[in-house]
């Protein structure tokens, strides 16, 4: 009854990757609230998220600001933000000030200010945005989403590791969209299975003609703009389609779900680093070093302007491209619009590792 | 014990810890090299050696360290991530160490460190007991010089809020700088700028020199979230110097991320107050922020019917 008299919340997240699925997923099938998906991620995104924007802080919160104005347009009333170790802690507060200056009017549930350290704090917040809300069912939800976020990392990695060898061209993206947007409707566990199986069966019947040595290219960097295609102009399927393999370790649910944890993770890379230097520096470093001993051709280092960890991080990955002699590429993505100079560097960094494979074997 | 000389680059959080450092490293016989205050030159060094994009502080912090190389046994570089629960170090102080260690890592120079990370379980107490360990003295003596720096820093810091406590009495112009000790202490970032303000009859107080866990307490009414330590004390100093003062300089560094965020939030919520956002690149010449701080000052005095 209590359903009928007061309606649903509108929430939305802003678009980051392709793991705004499983949040739908856990929004409305978990916490049973209607999830608005913001529009995708386009120019005008990043032109009004840097217009309302402070000057030099990094190119993400543009970007997530932009779309939060986005989805208020599109109708939702809430919005989530969620918080991390880095600037990432200070998003949700500031971006707040600045659309409630800009006067729009909605709910905001910044779960930096559940951070206290404990997991039932953090479940307050989805009794605020649904106070009729069950903890089984969110657990079991959250159980299901998780498995999608581990699943859509899988195939994603699959996708870029192929596609630039695909016989047929075309063929992996058709099969691969596909899956995403399986993903984004699925309401139950078996449609996610489903799903998964269906993908999987047409990427293994995709015919491909990869040479018994291919170019092999890892890809590290900073957690949002090495993963979201839109902030990274898609560098991997660029790089794919002149005939690379891509690998990149850096995703959700390796960093959360199969973490081996910091000083485990932290002991490959002894020589290097002493400390954890950022929330996914160890991670990057050790995935750039593991790439450089597999005799990878090359490493794109992707990240946006002004992210302080991943600066940090550069000195270190010079000195494993200069011992291992493996060429490391260097991607800082501003509040720039067009990916020409972004083709012409790709261009050239494919034309090194290309001629240094010949001369090297 | 064999004497050690420790190099301590004068940067970053040296502003905050000199008392500490230079007193627990005295007191366990080492031989203490401070490099000299930032000259154009060591700035210059530092922005060549360091990635394009790292802040201004950082880079003038590098050069600084690039002073020392060669010339101590050990260089201290301290690696800081935490003080608690939303008690955070920006990430650039958790990388300081491990990015100089790689920076200089043909230098054959050898770098000291210690972990501060409370929420890990590596306290303040621990670090000093794990950097006597390193200087090869004993728990007993390393205890006895933590102990001693810690009573002397916090003397030093009392006595110096109490002189703010006195300037803030004055009953002249007074502009309260929010920004880093590290960039208004700096002979070559920021003292620039409260040369000019003295020299233009106007008292800069430091937002920074506050009783720290009062400010701690006062910067969660100023902005609920911040969880960076440096950030919440400016803020937190704000709050309770904002009746006393007549305008407020937030000052940061191209491009200090905390600040870029914190300083903008503050900008859109302090309300009634002349305030300046002044972010400072290192670039040479003082004119530019010259004219800034002029036209500044004349609208405060404008404002008082001074002018």
């Amino acid at each position: 009854m209590n359903e009928l008299k007061k309606p649903k919340k509108k929430v939305a997240f802003p678009r980051y990757a392709n793991y705004n699925a499983p949040i739908r997923y856990l929004l409305e099938n978990g916490l049973g609230v209607r999830c608005i998906l913001p529009p995708r991620l386009t120019h005008r995104t990043l032109e009004i998220g840097a217009k309302y924007s402070p000057d030099f802080v990094c190119t993400p919160f543009k970007i997530l600001l932009g779309n939060m104005i986005e989805a208020l347009e599109e109708g939702a009333d809430t919005l989530v933000m969620v918080y991390g170790i880095c600037k990432l802690g200070y998003y949700g507060e500031l971006q707040e000030q600045i659309l409630r200056d800009l006067g729009y009017d909605f709910d905001f549930v910044n779960l930096s200010e559940y951070d206290t350290g404990k997991v039932k704090d953090l479940f307050k917040a989805t009794k605020y945005v649904n106070p009729q809300v069950k903890f089984r069912k969110v657990l079991k939800t959250l159980l299901e989403a998780v498995k999608m976020t581990d699943y859509i990392d899988e195939v994603t990695s699959e996708y870029y590791q192929n596609c630039g060898f695909e016989t047929k061209k075309g063929a992996y993206k058709k099969a691969y969209q596909t899956f995403i947007s399986n993903m984004y409707s699925a309401n139950s566990k078996d449609e996610i299975e489903r799903a998964y199986k269906k993908v999987r069966q047409a990427f293994s019947q995709i015919p491909i003609s990869k040479p018994s040595q291919p170019l092999r290219v890892g890809v590290v960097g900073e957690f949002y703009t090495a993963m979201d295609q839109f902030s990274n102009f898609d560098v991997e399927l660029k790089l794919a389609e002149m005939g690379v393999e891509i690998h990149r370790w850096m995703n959700v649910s390796n960093m959360f779900l199969h973490y081996p944890g910091e000083k485990n993770l932290n002991v490959r890379v002894k020589e290097f680093t002493t400390y954890q230097m950022g929330p996914t520096s160890t991670a990057n470093i050790r995935s750039a070093k593991e790439y450089a001993e597999r005799g990878f051709d090359g490493v794109i280092h992707v990240k946006s302007a002004n992210c302080t960890p991943e600066i940090d991080v550069m000195p270190v990955l010079q000195n494993i491209s200069a011992d291992y002699k493996m060429p490391i590429l260097y991607l800082t993505y501003d509040a720039q619009t067009s990916d020409v100079g972004l083709m012409t560097r790709l261009e050239a960094f494919y034309d090194m590792i290309y001629m240094r494979k010949k001369v090297v074997k | 014990m064999e004497l050690k000389t420790v190099g301590i680059p004068r940067g970053m959080l040296y502003y905050r810890y000199e008392t500490l450092w230079k007193t627990f490293f005295e007191k366990l016989g080492a031989e203490i090299r401070v490099s000299d205050s930032t000259t154009h030159r060591i700035a210059e060094r530092g922005m060549s050696l360091t990635i394009d994009e790292a802040c201004l502080s950082i880079k003038v912090y590098f050069g600084h360290v690039n002073e020392l190389i060669g010339k101590c046994d050990y260089i201290f570089i301290p690696r800081i991530c935490n003080f608690g629960r939303n008690r955070d170090m920006c990430p650039r102080f958790h990388a300081m160490y491990d990015v100089a260690r790689n920076m200089f890592r043909n230098s054959g120079q050898k770098f000291l460190t210690c972990n501060i990370d409370v929420l890990g379980g590596e306290g303040e107490l621990k670090a000093f007991l794990s950097l006597g360990q390193s200087l090869g003295c004993s728990v007993k003596s390393t205890l006895g010089a933590y102990k001693a720096a810690k009573k002397e820093e916090q003397r030093v810091w009392k006595k110096k809020v109490q002189k703010q406590k006195r300037l803030l009495e004055k009953d002249v112009l007074k502009i309260l700088i929010a920004g880093h000790d590290y960039l208004i202490e700096d002979s070559f970032i920021g003292k620039p700028i409260t040369d000019f303000l003295k020299k233009s009859g106007v008292l800069p107080i430091s937002a920074g020199i506050v009783d720290r866990d009062t400010a701690l307490k006062r910067s969660v009414d100023m902005s609920p979230t911040c969880k960076w330590q440096l950030n919440r004390e400016i803020i937190g100093g704000i709050g309770m110097y904002k009746n006393k003062i007549d305008g407020i300089i937030f000052l940061s560094a191209f491009p200090c991320g905390p600040d870029a965020m914190v300083n903008e939030l503050m900008l859109r919520r302090i309300d009634g107050l002349p305030m300046l956002n002044l972010i400072l690149d290192g670039q040479n010449g003082t004119a530019g922020t010259e004219t800034r701080l002029e036209s500044f000052l004349d609208i405060i005095r404008f404002k008082r019917g001074l002018l």
